[in-house]
């Protein structure tokens, strides 16, 4: 026999717009075990909360039901309101009658019903709810920040800056990501690698980060507070403790391969560091390209190295550290225009995507700065396509926001360096962010010409077969226009890392269609993620400038921090545990759980739940063929009841 | 036949008494005589004297493999098995009910195993279309070739030309014969849970006396728990004293299993349980 509370929330209309809550209070004072029911107009309110604590004293309540919105919003409020009552807070139960209920309909009588149902379904369950106590873990104060582009670079430093230690992990033989092979930043137009290369030496320096390149996560185990995160090392060849980078092994080296750095456009060694300004700045074997590692022979790098560094035998190698909390922070790559063969990207020469175009600009890249095509004439004309596979329902829906920007930009660069007539072919500009719009206006004085219509075509001139032809419908003056030109930029859809899935599910990451991950709540939680002390910045959670990257990084690190910085947290109760006397020894649970929760225990035959791991999110009790695992909170029991509420409407 | 049933009882005995001799197992699984010869029952050998008591005939259709996990984790033990009994111990592997280490597998390729109720060849039916073990350490014969070809699920053929309503009405007619002398559950292999759920009071999952309701609740649970595990020995259909056909289901469960997973049930002791193992690239089909 227990003592129930039910207290109806209106949530102003948003719930009594579609709900009769005064006829579900009424219901609820019908039901077993309720001793009160009230509805109310804000429940999260303060009179509301001190309406239930009073109740709770009034009418000796030992159960408390709150129909109202999400738990996610409001079951922590009010599980303080019982806290304070001296109730145990695993006693209450929200009923979700908003978002599953009365902003999913537009009829009153179908609301009132399903709000009914649910709630006949809550009180049953009420009943058999039990105490719970939480426990109380330690908090590893390490965090793990995943990609060393400005994202990953920039939390990093942060949180090393507060004194906490930083394990940073890169795919790449150098940190540094994509905004190290930009030239120039808009809307400031200062040098990427001036204001970038001091923080990666930063990186390199602070004595609170331990950067691990050429390193890929490979598992997770654990959860908040508690991961353990499995690295692999991949084999460089080099032996980095002993090289002192005087690259004496690059100049030496006979192979070759396509320098990812300089987007394909040059060829670089098969010993080699990307880009002078390289963090770490010692070299690593790509073991396609070395000619030892192809035909059997060569090794000149070991012979010119003084050092003795170079190890043909090196092998990957695995390391576990312990984090309290992961930023995910892994970018992007471009979409693959070749698909998208109207533009003739990877058939004319004269087409370069954005990124090949941004190396052309760089000091440091192949051509040093100076804009020629790929035959080395300079160009006279060139047509700059935006939206090329993005704001596309055929292939990407989204913006890729930077674009209109970076496109400007490259106008400018062009007009700086080139006497070239610059076309920008354009849906429509947007310029919003600082300065954005000023940038934009600055360039149009700039004599940039520009046509608003998506390029629709890329093709080679017929009368002059060197040349390119860009046809488009210029939707100002309505006409259809071919314009001959030299060169062609792609402004291709910004995506998801190749990986990105992987990581996904390494870290149990939700993703959005595009791959781009799920971030907690798109607007009061943009940086965690929907699994505990996992947060993300940067591109990998949508398309974004430098500005708002580093205001995201900065952001994790502090919402990181907000976990690394206590000793102990305090767990849900909402564990599982095993009845052995029932356990088959299936050990499904130790298959399906993604924590790493259960083992077998081999001398008693049965399986085992490790409570500091369980999240309690009930996988195992659902594969559990005899029902031996009990979820607390969920137990069979309970959810039983509630289904029988339910269904008897 | 590749081999008479004579030879494989004669070999049979030659390999069970060389293990018990030996000290290499402890226990070996077989057959021997029930009330009559048509109807031999599992036996189990402990010792080299009870060979004799070995015997192998067209009647030995019952699953060893029931019986492996009826003895403490690391009893060594041999186990007479045919093709589907094999595919049973695979799968018991896989599940690490079973060490294989523990295991000597006395395969037997053979073919025109009978019902011993109906005397009716039971190949076609349920036999996962196999002839020979896909597991064994010693074959007691040579691999059995040449035998028609049929898929394991063209005996489905059907039961899948009916409707939804047609086939729910077929299984509500079916199970609600059913005695709830739980023989299917004995006899089945991968049926290992003590206590099963259906034995259980708290929740009480449904009702234990023999009406449709329970019943249903049972088979269909039974079934799900089998799902992706139930290898095709036919044992429960044949255990069953009302002849209800519980293999149509299995054998449907398996074939959208192996149409959406592409794996079939103890083919292999590299795979793992497939309704246990999550793949990036896993079929979403069931979820539809």
């Amino acid at each position: 026999m227990s003592r129930i509370g039910v207290f109806v929330c209106h949530c102003g209309l948003n719930i009594a717009k579609t709900v009769r809550v005064s006829e579900l209070a009424e219901f609820a004072a019908t039901l077993p075990d309720v001793v009160v029911a009230k509805d109310y107009k804000f429940m999260c309110s303060t009179p509301g909360q001190e309406m239930i604590a009073h109740d709770i004293k009034a009418h000796r309540l030992d159960r408390v039901i709150v129909t109202a919105c999400s738990p996610l919003m409001h079951e922590q409020t009010f599980r303080k309101v019982l806290a304070a009552s001296g109730l145990n807070q695993y006693l209450l139960t929200i009923v979700n009658i908003r978002e599953q209920v009365s902003w999913v309909t537009h009829d009153i009588d179908e609301g009132t019903a399903k709000a009914k149902a649910l709630l006949n379904g809550a009180v049953r369950r009420a009943r058999l709810l039990a105490p719970l106590t939480s426990r109380v873990i330690d908090v590893n104060s390490d965090v793990l920040v995943v990609g060393g582009g400005i994202a990953g670079i920039q939390a990093a430093l942060e949180l090393a800056n507060t004194g906490k230690k930083v394990y940073l992990v890169e795919k790449n033989s150098t940190i540094g990501g994509h905004m190290a092979q930009f030239d120039k930043t808009f809307p400031t137009l200062d040098c990427s690698a001036c204001i970038l290369t001091p923080k990666m030496d930063s990186v390199l320096q602070h004595k609170n980060i331990t950067l691990l390149t050429s390193c890929e996560v490979s598992e997770v185990k654990g959860f908040v507070g508690n991961f353990d995160i499995t690295i692999r090392q991949k084999a460089r060849y080099v032996d980095h403790t002993r090289c002192n980078a005087c690259l004496a092994c690059t100049e030496k080296c006979p192979g070759k391969a396509v320098s990812e750095w300089d987007e394909g456009l040059v060829k670089r060694k098969a010993i080699y560091i990307p880009f002078p300004q390289a963090v770490p700045q010692k070299p690593v074997i790509d073991r396609d390209a070395c000619t030892f590692f192809k035909k059997g022979k060569c090794r000149l790098c070991e012979k010119v190295c003084e050092q003795k560094a170079i190890d043909f035998e090196q092998q990957d190698t695995f390391t576990t550290v312990k984090v309290g909390a992961v930023i995910v922070a892994t970018g992007y790559d471009l979409m693959d225009t070749r698909a998208l063969i109207q533009y003739g990207y990877g058939k004319y020469p004269g087409v370069y995507n954005a990124l090949e175009v941004e190396r052309l600009f760089n000091s440091a890249g192949p051509t040093g700065g100076k804009v020629t095509l790929r035959d080395g004439k300079e160009p006279q004309a060139i047509a700059i396509l935006h939206c090329i596979g993005s704001r596309d329902k055929n292939n990407y829906e989204h913006c890729s926001r930077v674009c209109c920007m970076y496109s400007l930009k490259f106008a400018h660069l062009f007009k700086e360096k080139t006497s070239a007539d610059v076309y920008q072919f354009y849906i429509d500009m947007r310029a919003a962010g600082k300065g954005y719009e000023e940038f934009y206006n600055r360039i149009i004085e700039e004599d940039v010409k520009f046509i608003r219509g998506k390029g629709a075509r890329v093709a080679q001139s017929a009368d002059e077969p060197d040349r390119l032809v860009v046809e488009a419908e210029d939707t100002i003056t309505g006409k259809f226009i071919r314009l001959p030109v030299d060169m062609v930029v792609l402004s291709p859809a910004i995506i998801p890392r190749g990986d990105a899935k992987d990581i996904a599910r390494l870290f149990n990451l939700s993703t959005d269609r595009y791959g781009f991950f799920m971030e907690r709540h798109p607007k009061l939680a943009p940086l965690s993620t929907m699994s505990e002390g996992v947060f993300i910045a940067g591109v990998c959670q949508s398309p974004k400038d430098i500005p708002d990257t580093v205001a995201q990084a900065n952001g994790a690190a502090a919402e990181a921090l907000t976990i690394v910085v206590k000793d102990k947290m305090e767990l849900e109760a909402t564990t599982a545990m095993v009845n052995p006397a029932s356990c088959c020894a299936c050990q499904n649970c130790v298959r399906v759980c993604p924590y790493g929760a259960p083992f077998f225990n081999e001398a008693k035959g049965v399986s085992e739940i490790n409570e500091a791991l369980c999240k309690g999110c009930g996988l195992c009790a659902s594969v559990c063929p005899p029902s031996a695992i009990i979820a607390r909170h969920f137990t069979n029991d309970q959810v039983l009841a509630e289904m029988e509420g339910l269904l008897e409407f | 036949m590749a081999i008479s049933f004579e030879q494989i009882e004669q070999n049979l005995k030659t390999e069970a008494r060389k293990l018990l001799e030996s000290g290499k197992v402890s226990l070996v699984l077989a057959y021997g005589r029930g009330y009559d010869e048509n109807h031999p029952m599992p036996y189990v050998a402990k010792h080299p004297s009870d060979v004799d008591n070995i015997v192998f005939n067209e009647y030995c259709t019952a699953n060893l493999a029931r019986y492996l996990t009826r003895y403490p984790r690391r009893t060594k033990i041999a186990i007479a098995a045919k093709a589907a009994d094999s595919r049973a111990v695979v799968q018991l592997i896989q599940e690490d009910k079973v060490c294989r280490e523990d295991l000597v597998v006395l395969g037997i390729p053979v073919y025109g195993m009978k019902n011993f109720k109906t005397g009716e060849a039971i190949d076609s039916k349920t036999t996962g279309g196999l002839s020979n073990p896909v597991l064994y350490d010693i074959l007691l014969g040579e691999e059995v070739h040449g035998q028609p070809v049929s898929s394991p699920y063209d005996v489905l053929a059907a039961y899948e030309a009916m409707d939804k309503e047609e086939r729910w009405a077929f299984w509500q007619r079916e199970l609600g014969r059913c005695i709830r002398c739980y023989a299917c559950r004995k006899a089945c292999p991968m049926c290992y849970c003590d206590p099963c759920f259906i034995d259980q009071n708290k929740p009480k999952w449904g009702e234990k006396s023999p009406e449709s309701p329970g019943n249903l609740m049972y088979h269909l649970t039974r079934f799900h728990h089998l799902a992706g595990r139930c290898i095709d020995c036919g044992e429960c259909s044949r255990a069953c004293p009302v002849d209800i056909p519980l293999y149509l289901f299995h054998k449907k469960v398996a074939k959208d299993c192996e149409e959406m997973f592409g794996q079939a049930a103890g083919m292999s002791i590299g795979d793992k349980p497939v309704l246990v193992n999550f793949r990036v690239d896993d079929s979403d089909k069931i979820l539809e």
